[in-house]
């Protein structure tokens, strides 16, 4: 009996216990900084740490020390896939086809149209191939001079996989049996204002299909869209860039406005439309003499990016679509 | 050991014709005083002839030592007397400087007309080869270079350098006189930067500072050869027949930043204005160069092919970064973390 009162009395004692707590609580929150500082101050620790680490160690963690003949570093690569990987699915939204059209395996001369300030052309379809090939083997992409030679950029591009463009660099790389992207419009290309946009200059002086030729390799056109809009050139500024030695400094909607934050492009839909590769089989090594030949296949060449990107303009259904 | 086993594959190869007496000249320099004493050691070692303005230490009485100063001017008579005496069949020419120095006009001296005064000679005293030194520093460090130089490419050179001008020029009057004296054999080898325990000259005097200066955003892909594999090169091309101009490389190349981040150094990038300003007092007084002539080695791309010459001489057995870590072991630079 007793105990049975006394078991009553404890439950309704921690039923009014239990109430009272909750309309405390109810009342005086908690102070939200009382219960999470110290897990705060423990992840600044944990931070400081590692970013004490990350300087002591500056650069060798992230690198492997191993480069392959051009300079390109396997580590910086796999690093860096994330973030294209990211630019290509959802900054870009880039819409590919035609990869079939490539051989299985190198050696090919990838031959696009250039456009854009910045590789990023030549890094995204670089990253395409890599990614949507069956042959998953990543393409080599040649730079041109006056953006190679820049300081920081240099090591940053050959860390990449960028080469600088020039006949030996590209003989080398395709004799080696690999996918080689080439921008033959070179700075042409590089500095399209804005009006000129979606239009594919002249090829250089015909070296791509010579190189072509001479190796014995298929010729596979491409057209890029989007490259223009991602870096938009309104014009060419020629006063200031004497003093820094660059042939001009470009003026985008937000670059020397922005500064620093104006090396990022503005995100534009991209499409990259790859074709079959021109019909060369029956041409060998000694037809790369004949320059009425090379020069009729290099406009050739040129004709055909130039309807890619048609195509691809007409595929695409707005700038930021 | 690597050694012994290269040795056998050259007896059992072309190294028939092996020259019985052999002269080298500049026995101070690091090539010509290590190829001698490889050269002696020899299992039936030939008899080396020693040319040079001081008497080599170490090598005395195992080489033939004749006092010669290349920068007088009717020496090319008396090197041919000597030769002539001695029947040389050989003539290995390494009297180059090791690095540049203020005297402009002496290095001129010794190295291109210097070098003309020994082609006399062998022509005169009828030398069936002539191997001489030169360096892949000849092509110039060049922002239009190709990733790799062949040895067709021509010899630019950096303005400033006048110790690599000297060498490309005595390059072009080797290539004019060898058209006339097609008797003898010419072989020009071209190294690049030799690494390895017993190097010390301007190249390793600049990777052993205890802070490395860098030019600011530049990481240029540098290519070494170990020292063991520059002279196996230039014992082979010395006993058997290579005429023609080979680079002597390492294989594989490493960016300038991995290689001083693997011997642990501190390195400190600077603009390349204000490096070249501030390196430029201190350079006058030991090389005459402005600094820009070894700094632009440190900025642009100078990497030599060396399929040619590992066709001709065998793939050499340490890569670049194996040259380099040789290098750094021998000096105790590394540090662990």
């Amino acid at each position: 009996m007793a105990d049975e009162g006394e078991v009553a009395v404890q439950e309704e004692v921690d039923r009014a216990l239990a109430s009272l707590r909750r309309e405390i609580a109810a009342r005086f929150p908690p102070p939200r900084g009382a219960v999470e500082a110290p897990r705060l101050r423990e992840e600044w620790v944990r931070l400081f740490d590692e970013v004490r680490r990350r300087l002591a160690t500056l650069g060798m963690s992230e690198r492997s020390g191993e480069v392959d003949e051009f300079g390109m570093d396997e580590v910086v690569v796999g690093s860096s896939r994330r973030l294209i990987d990211l630019l290509y699915e959802r900054w870009f939204r880039v819409d590919l086809s035609g990869i079939d059209a490539l051989p299985d395996r190198g050696p090919a001369l990838l031959v696009a149209n250039h456009s854009g300030l910045l590789p990023w052309d030549g890094l995204l379809l670089s990253h395409a191939v890599e990614r949507f090939h069956r042959g998953h083997e990543r393409p080599r992409f040649l730079v041109a001079d006056w953006l190679i030679t820049l300081p920081f950029v240099q090591p940053a591009l050959a860390r990449l996989g960028g080469v600088r463009a020039c006949r030996e660099n590209a003989e080398r790389l395709l004799e080696s049996g690999r996918f080689v992207i080439a921008f033959p419009e070179g700075v042409k290309g590089a500095a399209k204002v804005f009006r000129e946009r979606y239009r594919v200059k002249r090829f250089g002086r015909g070296g791509v299909v010579r190189v072509a030729l001479e190796t014995g390799v298929p010729l596979v056109p491409v057209g890029i869209v989007g490259a223009e809009e991602a870096h938009p050139l309104l014009f060419k500024w020629t006063t200031p860039a004497r003093l820094v030695g660059l042939p001009f400094v470009p003026v985008t909607p937000t670059f020397p406005l922005l500064g620093p934050a104006g090396a990022l492009p503005l995100p534009s839909k991209w499409v990259i439309r790859i074709g079959d590769p021109l019909p060369i089989e029956h041409l060998g090594a000694d037809d790369a003499a004949d320059e009425l030949l090379v020069s009729r296949l290099t406009e050739e060449l040129r004709s055909q990016v130039q309807s890619l990107v048609d195509v691809a303009l007409a595929d695409r259904e707005s700038v930021w679509g | 050991m690597i050694t012994r086993g290269r040795r056998a594959a050259a007896r059992e190869g072309r190294g028939l014709s092996a020259p019985g007496v052999i002269a080298v000249t500049g026995l101070g320099t690091f090539v010509g005083r290590r190829l001698v004493e490889r050269l002696l050691a020899r299992s039936p070692a030939p008899r080396v002839v020693g040319l040079d303005v001081r008497r080599p230490f170490r090598l005395d009485g195992r080489v033939a030592f004749h006092r010669v100063d290349l920068t007088e001017p009717t020496i090319d008579g008396r090197i041919a007397e000597i030769l002539a005496q001695e029947r040389v069949e050989a003539l290995v020419h390494t009297a180059f400087r090791n690095e540049p120095t203020p005297d402009l006009e002496t290095d001129h001296e010794v190295e291109t007309i210097g070098s003309l005064h020994v082609m006399h000679a062998c022509a005169e005293a009828k030398v069936r080869r002539l191997v001489v030194a030169s360096s892949t520093m000849l092509y110039g460090p060049r922002p239009d270079n190709p990733n790799f130089l062949s040895e067709a490419h021509p010899l630019r050179g950096h303005p400033d350098a006048h110790c690599v001008a000297n060498r490309a020029e005595m390059e072009g009057l080797l290539g004019e006189w060898s058209l006339r004296h097609p008797d003898t054999e010419v072989t020009v080898l071209r190294h690049a930067w030799i690494m390895g325990p017993n190097v010390w000259n301007r190249v390793v005097r600049y990777f052993s500072l205890p802070v490395v200066p860098m030019v600011l955003g530049y990481d240029p892909l540098l290519q070494f050869v170990q020292e063991e594999d520059c002279l196996h090169a230039f014992e082979r091309a010395t006993s058997e027949p290579h005429p023609g101009t080979y680079n002597v490389v390492g294989s594989g190349v490493v960016p300038l930043s991995t290689l001083l981040r693997l011997a642990g150094k501190r390195i400190l990038p600077l603009p390349s204005p204000l490096l070249y300003r501030m390196a430029y007092y201190p350079s006058q007084t030991q090389t005459g160069d402005p600094p820009a002539a070894f700094y632009d080695y440190l900025r642009w791309l100078w990497v030599a092919d060396g399929a040619r010459g590992f066709d001709a001489f065998g793939e050499p057995v340490y890569t670049t970064k194996e040259a380099w870590i040789s290098f750094v072991s021998s000096r105790r630079m590394r540090r662990y973390r």
